[in-house]
């Protein structure tokens, strides 16, 4: 009796926790819909912002390059913090370890202004033209040091046995990096991944200063509509983008459900504390 | 393994499909022409039919871009790394660039439609002779007040804001020139005053408002009003418009002491590409009907007479937005104060954040 008790007050505090997540949203989502113009009431139903986002051409590539930029990075970012979190864990030494750790650390929490400012400075001196790939290239390079912290408890976790055993058994040095630690990591590159392309969705101050060009992402030009007031088109986008995201992590889910079901790690496991936002 | 490496194929096939898309549609829109236009902007500062029109009328090809400050906008232009041809800075940011060498000097003989200009608003004091930019939108600052709330007070002088009916009631703007400005015209000395007996009389002036004062904010000051939460606000004309859309029942008064005028202006960069597109893009924008339709899509007020004929009584006859003569002419534009006077400015204004209790 008692514990069911418990389980219900638990049940409460997270649907509230939830309500509260997903409120804003949600209201955001409520008014694209509204035929009144304004978020205060809702005068009828209409789906004109929608017509009007994709008959806006430019806002159309605009989300498109955000998009793209958002997959590619990550998807790069991804591959080179695995190699990195590899790296990591093989230095032996404790304290270059956590010279490394502590460096990667530092590029989580400085500033985006700062690091927008300095690749602006990196790319005029070297001579990139602002466009598309300095927006990817700084993209990639501020997700690398997050999808490294999501991917290293994993490496840390799994026993050195397992390798041992593996070299043991005659396994080459390929085939423990793809048959034993990469599956074992796998949910670490996978929330890494997803970690990565919200950073990459999301981020304005690096990507202001590295558009140019007649390339730009959807946060720097939300932006600098919202100085006129943000009109409910923005609503109706931000609602399209957001069934996009719940689009993706659905196939994660189901790709991993499939795939995965005489495997062991169903349940992803420690990972995801300890990163700031 | 194999899983990851489906997972990461599928990722690089949707998004080089989504390039290909997105090359497609750059294409379909001319984007990657030679002939193009690169058009530096503030957000929302446009009506987009006219970009076509113009790339229809000239056959170039315009790219678009847009900031949310004159800052934001001198760091990109100063630094480079992108060619703008046309940049819409505000007056104050104009002097700057200009002292910096950032500009290009304008060939009036390419921009016939320069006579459509107000000649009021021509040859200011942040460019004499507009040898570098053309007005594009102007504006004032000025009173927005909630007649509702404020029982038929009459707002036409800055020195009502010191009523005592007012207390806890109003929002200020956060910048230094314009509360600076409002205590010194309501003194009825000039905006751009530079006696320190003036100024401290200013400072003395405002501590007095400041119980008055229910907050000194940002941007956000135009969400608070159209919310209510205060009934008196020190504004810019164009925000007190946008106010205005969100809460009709607010009113817009430029006070009859004087106040600031602003100006945000067309001008070419040194770093330009393409010189000659840049001055049909603006001799464009100067056309009757086109800066009509824009004005009609943006709400600010135009500088262009023969497109205020054109617009609807209800635009070009609102008088909290084109003021009278006898208001126009007390109307100041700040003056570059050179740095030390500035800093003393934003100096006083802190003085009065800090003693506001």
């Amino acid at each position: 009796m008692r514990s069911k008790n418990k389980n219900g007050i638990a049940n409460i505090y997270l649907v509230l926790v939830f309500v509260v997540l997903y409120a804003p949203i949600f209201y955001l989502m409520y008014y694209s819909f509204n035929s009144g113009g304004t978020m205060h009431e809702f005068e009828g139903f209409t789906l004109d912002y929608y017509r009007e986002v994709v008959g806006d051409t430019r806002l159309m590539i605009i989300m498109i390059n955000t998009l793209v930029i958002a997959l590619l990075s990550s998807a790069i970012a991804t591959v080179i913090a695995v190699i990195g979190a590899l790296a990591i864990q093989h230095v032996r030494s404790r304290r270059a370890k956590n010279t490394l750790l502590s460096l990667n650390n530092v590029l989580i929490v400085s500033p985006d202004v700062i690091i927008g400012a300095s690749f602006l400075i990196l790319f005029t001196i070297v001579g990139i033209k602002l466009g598309f790939t300095s927006v990817l290239l700084s993209h990639v390079a501020f997700s690398i040091p997050i999808a490294v912290i999501m991917i290293l408890p994993h490496l840390q976790e799994m026993s050195p046995t397992l390798t041992d055993a593996a070299r043991d058994l005659g396994a080459t040095r390929r085939d423990v990096l793809t048959k034993v630690i990469l599956p074992i990591i796998k949910p670490g590159i996978f929330s890494g991944f997803f970690m990565a392309l919200t950073y990459s969705l999301d981020d304005f101050a690096v990507t202001f200063f590295v558009t140019g060009n007649g390339y730009s992402t959807l946060s720097v030009e939300i932006y600098s509509r919202a100085r006129q007031g943000v009109s409910l088109s923005i609503n109706a986008l931000s609602t399209l983008i957001f069934l996009f995201t719940i689009l993706l992590v659905i196939g994660y889910y189901y790709l991993n459900q499939r795939k995965n079901k005489p495997m062991m790690h169903t349940a992803e496991p420690v990972a995801e504390a300890g990163v700031p936002r | 393994m194999k899983q990851l490496i489906n997972t990461f194929l599928a990722i690089l096939i949707v998004a080089f499909g989504l390039m290909f898309l997105a090359y497609r549609l750059n294409s379909a829109e001319g984007y990657s022409g030679g002939n193009t236009l690169t058009i530096y902007n503030w957000g929302d500062y446009i009506d987009p039919d006219l970009l076509k029109q113009f790339q229809e009328e000239t056959g170039i090809t315009v790219i678009y871009q847009t900031f949310d400050s004159n800052e934001a906008m001198l760091t990109k232009v100063e630094q480079g790394g992108t060619v703008f041809d046309v940049v819409v800075p505000s007056d104050y940011a104009i002097a700057k660039m200009r002292e910096e060498n950032l500009l290009l000097p304008l060939d009036h003989s390419k921009i016939p439609n320069l006579t459509n200009i107000d000649s009021k608003f021509m040859d200011l004091s942040f460019d004499p002779g507009n040898m570098y930019s053309v007005p594009y939108f102007w504006g004032t600052v000025g009173i927005i007040y909630n007649p509702d709330m404020t029982e038929g007070m009459d707002f036409s002088s800055w020195n009502s804001l010191w009523d005592k009916r007012l207390n806890n009631e109003i929002f200020l703007v956060d910048g230094a020139r314009e509360v600076m400005g409002m205590a010194l015209n309501s003194l009825h000395y000039s905006v751009n005053d530079k006696n320190e007996e003036h100024l401290q009389e200013a400072l003395s002036k405002l501590n007095k408002l400041s119980p008055n004062v229910k907050a000194i904010v940002g941007d956000e000051i135009k969400m608070l009003l159209a919310n209510e939460e205060a009934s008196v606000g020190i504004v810019w004309s164009g925000d007190a418009s946008e106010i205005m859309d969100e809460n009709d029942k607010l009113d817009y008064v430029v006070p009859e002491e004087g106040s600031n005028i602003w100006f945000d202006n067309m001008v070419i960069p040194r770093t330009a590409a393409n010189v000659e597109g840049a001055h049909k893009f603006i001799n464009f924008m100067l056309r009757p009907d086109v800066a009509a339709q824009n004005t009609e899509y943006v709400g600010y007020s135009t500088p262009n007479t023969p497109a205020l004929a054109l617009l609807p009584e209800d635009i070009s006859g609102d008088e909290r937005f084109y003021p009278p003569a006898e208001i126009t002419d007390r109307l100041e534009v700040y003056d570059n104060l050179g740095k030390r006077m500035l800093a003393h400015y934003n100096e006083l204004f802190l003085k009065f954040k800090m003693n506001k209790k």
